[in-house]
């Protein structure tokens, strides 16, 4: 941006800090790249006029440019994302006024709402006042790992400082909408009101993690029980259970839990699945020492071997 | 990225946390929530900058802010139900797409038919 900054502000060399907010807040009002969507000449006008604005709205900066101290160039702005670039996509539904396309089943819905809904004959609204449905109301929650998995009631504070009562069901996925019938906004003249629709996200568990209905965590166990076999406790969402770990487990070996997953609402229960992990002692004592030492005399096992590597 | 009321403060430059507080109140940011307090995205911190350009440099009134923040999220679900239509039309096949393109031409241009 090399043009002169008045010419674009619209104003003389002489104007007051007062002619030269006026001038621009006119100018703005007219070119905000969000009451424009997707119009890239309005676009690159904003940011010049932004530009220019950022060094003679300020009277320092003005003064260093009147001075010749400064260019104009050297005062483009850092790249914005400009609010409509987020709210076209997915993302944006939450502040949608009113349903998206995706929200309706039939698809001739769709178009009875994109272009008005136009009154099928035999069916009036009742009297003459006007009447609407209010609209639905977006929100975001984070949910509970262990809520979400189990379901649970949460009671969620709005925004406006009202409450709501919001029941998890069992086996809630991240990204999922629940739809509260008649608590978005009050409909108008009598009409109902519209729905809020919560949208979740799941926040994430130190131990356990999740691939729908099936849980997965990692239990650590020592040497001798893997060599050995032995029953050890495992953490489940539902609490701890004894775990079976058979004679000559590996590090990585995968234990099945059956039914101790996600219990849903709709559908069958998942399964946990355990990792095992064999974890030595952090200070090796002579005696383990010596026992690796004497089998490695004896026996004459490599892990590697079937890989095809040449160690 | 999910930021938290601070983090938000201090990366938009023209905002306080008083003015982000009335916001969300009014309902004009709807943050997600959580039990350590609200969680700000992207769009969300798109929204403010945005929200600050109409209070700040523009000096819209605090009656006029929900007027025309429901026009712009008016439109921007009209663009996004537009673009989600012509994504539609966009897989259709060949000859069906053409009808759709020559019926649309057709309600933009209404050639005078009464003779």
């Amino acid at each position: 941006m090399a043009d002169d900054p008045y010419k674009i502000i619209g104003v003389a060399r002489t104007a007051s800090q007062n002619d030269i907010k006026k001038a621009y807040r006119k100018k703005a009002k007219s070119l905000h790249p969000d009451l424009h969507p997707g119009d890239a000449t309005k676009l690159a006008d904003f940011q010049a006029l932004s530009a220019a604005y950022d060094l003679l709205g300020d009277v320092e900066k003005r003064r260093k440019f009147d001075a010749g101290e400064i260019d104009a160039s050297g005062h483009e702005r850092e790249e914005r994302r400009y609010y409509h670039q987020y709210a076209g996509g997915d993302a944006g539904k939450r502040y949608n006024a009113g349903p998206g396309m995706g929200d309706f089943e039939d698809v001739s819905d769709v178009f009875s709402d994109l272009f008005g809904q136009r009154a099928r004959p035999g069916q009036r609204s009742s009297g003459s006042g006007f009447q609407a449905r209010g609209s639905d109301l977006r929100y975001q929650f984070e949910v509970d790992f262990l809520d979400a998995a189990l379901g649970a009631k949460r009671s969620l504070t709005l925004p406006d400082g009202n409450s709501i009562e919001l029941t998890i069901p069992a086996g809630l996925s991240d990204g999922q909408t629940l739809r509260l019938r008649g608590k978005g906004a009050p409909g108008l003249g009598g009409g109902p009101s519209g729905d809020a629709l919560i949208t979740v996200t799941i926040r994430p568990h130190p131990v356990f993690s999740r691939d729908g209905n099936t849980i997965e965590s990692e239990v650590p166990i020592t040497f001798d029980e893997a060599v050995l076999g032995a029953k050890v406790e495992a953490a489940t969402i539902n609490g701890p259970v004894s775990l079976a770990v058979p004679k000559g487990t590996s590090s990585g070996h995968r234990l099945r839990l059956k039914g101790k997953g996600i219990n849903p609402a709709k559908g069958q229960v998942g399964d946990q699945i355990v990792r095992v992990r064999i974890v030595l002692p952090e200070r090796i004592d002579p005696e383990m020492e010596a026992l690796a030492r004497k089998w490695k005399e004896q026996v004459h096992h490599n892990p590697r071997r079937p890989t095809g590597g040449k160690s | 990225m999910r930021y938290d009321e601070k983090t938000v403060v201090q990366r938009v430059r023209r905002l306080n946390s008083q003015d982000l507080r009335v916001w969300v109140s009014e309902g004009w940011v709807r943050p997600g929530q959580s039990e350590s307090g609200p969680l700000f995205d992207d769009l969300d911190v798109a929204r403010i900058r945005l929200l600050c350009d109409l209070r700040k440099d523009l000096s819209l009134s605090t009656d006029a802010v929900p007027v025309v923040l429901t026009l712009i999220d008016q439109l921007n679900g009209a663009r996004h139900d537009l673009r989600c239509l012509a994504a539609a039309i966009e897989r259709l096949p060949e000859s069906a797409r053409k009808i759709v393109i020559a019926e649309y031409s057709e309600n933009q241009n209404p050639t005078d038919k009464s003779q």
